[in-house]
């Protein structure tokens, strides 16, 4: 996709975004509600035409083909499967409207149903089935054509939250047995996180930062996809030096740690620095320290303990610590405590 | 006084029933009184005989019965077949059919506009197909007839354009008591058609289209199914006035292109012969009981079990 720009009346829903997915990839697009990321997924199936820039697909352009010409299929938010059919016929739909002959169609079907684990469902009414299993007719409904590119918009969201961890798996698992190029709309970091290759986060209907789940979370490139994704700790520093790819900064505490920086940028002056609460430990104040601070609140989450800490500076800091011995976490309100480390956490926001 | 848990259940279910005929008391008095009961002196009048001046003479007869469906000849007692009423009858019926395919074929685009349409300006496209209800329905005929007739509009604007030479005659036809029916009716297909294609979520269409359905096998296969309830409500509203549709054939049709209302009038009036507009009144009832028996079924068998 080429500076795709779309706009509905005055608003700028998608602007000036550019991507490229390789074929056989878990992409994802994620941002907050209203961030442009659906309408770009429809204007990849061809429910919208985008106001400026062109769509290739192989090297072809497909922007000005109706949805019912491109080889991209789509699983809805809401699934839209069809409500007077039975599961084998909503799943065979796309086989029958291509005009391919009944016994591929019964054939694919049937291999449609196993790989979706729906065997003996056949014949149902779409209406008849739970929501994971409706999510999972629509899936088998948008693979049984063996589209080019699958688009996924936000298809987890209607279900409880166990069924959505088993389904993520089983869509790496369809994406991996298929070799379907997937494109994934979701506002769910985590579900970005579990299953993508790779993930472009948007805000304001601009690409923010595109990598992968580990570079998008521990070397977040700016302010909004640091806060977006996962909790984090901002902290105001000062480049001391930079040298190849890393930089060293002084905090306000007057330590000077290590950090990285984005690609094509050279950070100087004052920055931003983000640690990410896991990468922070609690301990004695010691030598080791590089920031100190009081204990403002301690938040037992069962598997992690959260150390709310407020620096010396006033700036709030937190650290998560995993809960590895039973018992409490060993600290009190009010406590004053020393904060390291580990090598290599720091990352530098462009500005 | 102590009431056991199963007495006191007792009376509130006693109770319960009690309030509930209460409840639908009025519904069925009127029914009573406005349906059953007219319909059943109908049925009476029916097996009575014809008095000399209209009215019927209270003996038992089943001449009126035999009258509708076939003759007897004045002279030789002959029995055949009464063409008349049957090809009346058949008219009726095929008039009626054509109206509710004409019903469809206008309403259908109109009622989906409609439902479309963003939800403010709805009620105001929803009103304008309601305001023909306001006028008397003999009006709208007469109105019809001003369009369609030798020097009325149509015929008038065509000869002024010089694109003909001479009137289209128009009037006095099927043509014409099939423009009055298909314009009086439309509405009554179009509401409930509208009710059904709002209700139609259109994600269903997209993910057609998405599925390589091509526009035609959009609107067959995903939008004609899924508002199937609203088109048998509105071929039902249809159907059933046009079969037994009076005004519009008197108007427009002229003497000579009688419908089975006319027929059931003729009786009534000129033809002095009470039993046998009774007997044609309930066959009518009849016919109207089986077709929508006939269709009901056969529209919901080819929908699959939805609607």
């Amino acid at each position: 996709m080429q500076n795709i720009v779309k706009d509905f009346g005055h608003f700028r829903a998608v602007n000036d975004v550019t991507l490229k997915i390789a074929s056989n990839e878990f992409f994802t697009l994620l941002g907050p509600s209203g961030c442009g990321k659906t309408t770009l997924l429809r204007m990849i199936a061809g429910f919208e035409m985008p106001t400026k820039g062109s769509i290739l697909l192989d090297g072809a352009g497909i922007a000005s083909l109706p949805p019912n010409q491109r080889p991209i299929n789509t699983v809805f938010q809401n699934y839209a499967l069809f409500p007077h059919m039975t599961v084998a016929d909503n799943i065979g739909f796309g086989l029958k409207m291509l005009g391919r002959p009944k016994a591929e169609i019964e054939k694919t079907v049937a291999d449609m149903i196993r790989l979706v684990r729906l065997d003996g469902r056949e014949k149902n009414l779409v209406t008849q089935l739970s929501g994971g299993q409706q999510q999972r007719v629509a899936l088998a409904r948008a693979l049984a054509p063996q589209p080019k590119v699958l688009l996924l918009d936000e298809p987890l969201s209607a279900l409880d939250l166990k069924l959505r961890k088993s389904m993520q798996i089983e869509l790496k698992r369809l994406q991996m047995e298929t070799g379907i190029t997937f494109v994934f709309v979701t506002h769910d970091q985590e579900e970005a996180l579990t299953m993508s290759d790779r993930i472009a986060v948007m805000s304001e209907g601009q690409v923010r930062q595109i990598g992968s789940p580990w570079e998008i979370y521990d070397r977040p490139a700016e302010r909004f996809v640091a806060d977006f994704i996962g909790e984090t700790n901002f902290l105001t520093a000062e480049v001391v030096s930079v040298s190849g790819d890393r930089a060293r900064v002084r905090l306000a505490s007057g330590a000077e740690i290590p950090a990285s920086f984005p690609a094509n940028t050279t950070p100087s002056g004052k920055v931003t620095v983000v640690v990410r609460p896991e990468h922070a430990r609690a301990a004695p104040v010691s030598g080791a320290s590089v920031l100190r601070g009081t204990i403002h609140d301690i938040v037992y989450l069962g598997t992690d303990t959260h150390l709310h800490v407020v620096l010396e500076d006033g700036t709030p800091f937190m650290v998560r610590q995993q809960n590895a011995r039973s018992g409490p976490c060993g600290y009190d309100k009010g406590e004053t405590l020393g904060i390291e480390l580990s090598d290599d956490v720091a990352q530098i926001l462009r500005d | 006084m102590a009431i056991s848990p199963a007495e006191a259940s007792e009376i509130v279910r006693k109770k319960d029933i009690r309030s509930r005929w209460l409840l639908s008391a009025p519904a069925l008095i009127l029914i009573a009184v406005a349906g059953v009961g007219p319909l059943l002196i109908v049925v009476v009048y029916s097996f009575l005989a014809p008095g000399n001046y209209g009215d019927v003479k209270w003996e038992f007869s089943t001449e009126a019965w035999f009258n509708v469906l076939l003759s007897r000849d004045i002279f030789d007692d002959t029995v055949t077949l009464a063409d008349a009423h049957l090809s009346i009858f058949l008219r009726s019926i095929q008039l009626a059919i054509v109206t509710t395919v004409l019903c469809v074929v206008f309403g259908f685009p109109t009622a989906y506009f409609i439902a479309t349409r963003p939800i403010h300006t709805r009620q105001i496209w929803l009103f304008l197909i309601t305001i023909p209800f306001w006028t008397n329905m003999l009006i709208r005929a007469f109105a019809i007839q001003e369009v369609i007739r030798n020097e009325g509009i149509v015929n008038s604007l065509l000869m002024g354009l010089g694109l003909i030479a001479a009137p289209i005659p128009m009037m006095f036809s099927d043509f014409a008591i099939l423009v009055g029916m298909t314009y009086v009716f439309l509405p009554l297909m179009v509401l409930p058609l509208y009710a059904s294609i709002d209700k139609l979520d259109f994600r269903l269409i997209e993910a057609a289209y998405d599925l390589y359905a091509s526009r035609f096998n959009v609107l067959m296969r995903v939008i004609v199914p899924l508002v199937k309830p609203g088109l048998i409500a509105g071929s039902i509203l249809v159907f059933i006035p046009a079969l037994s549709s009076y005004v519009i054939p008197r108007v427009l049709g002229g003497g000579k292109n009688l419908m089975i209302g006319n027929l059931i009038e003729l009786q009534f009036g000129q033809g002095r012969n009470w039993p046998l507009g009774a007997s044609l009144s309930v066959t009518l009832v009849i016919i109207v009981l089986f077709a929508m028996l006939y269709y009901v079924r056969n529209a919901s068998r080819s929908g699959g079990t939805h609607g």
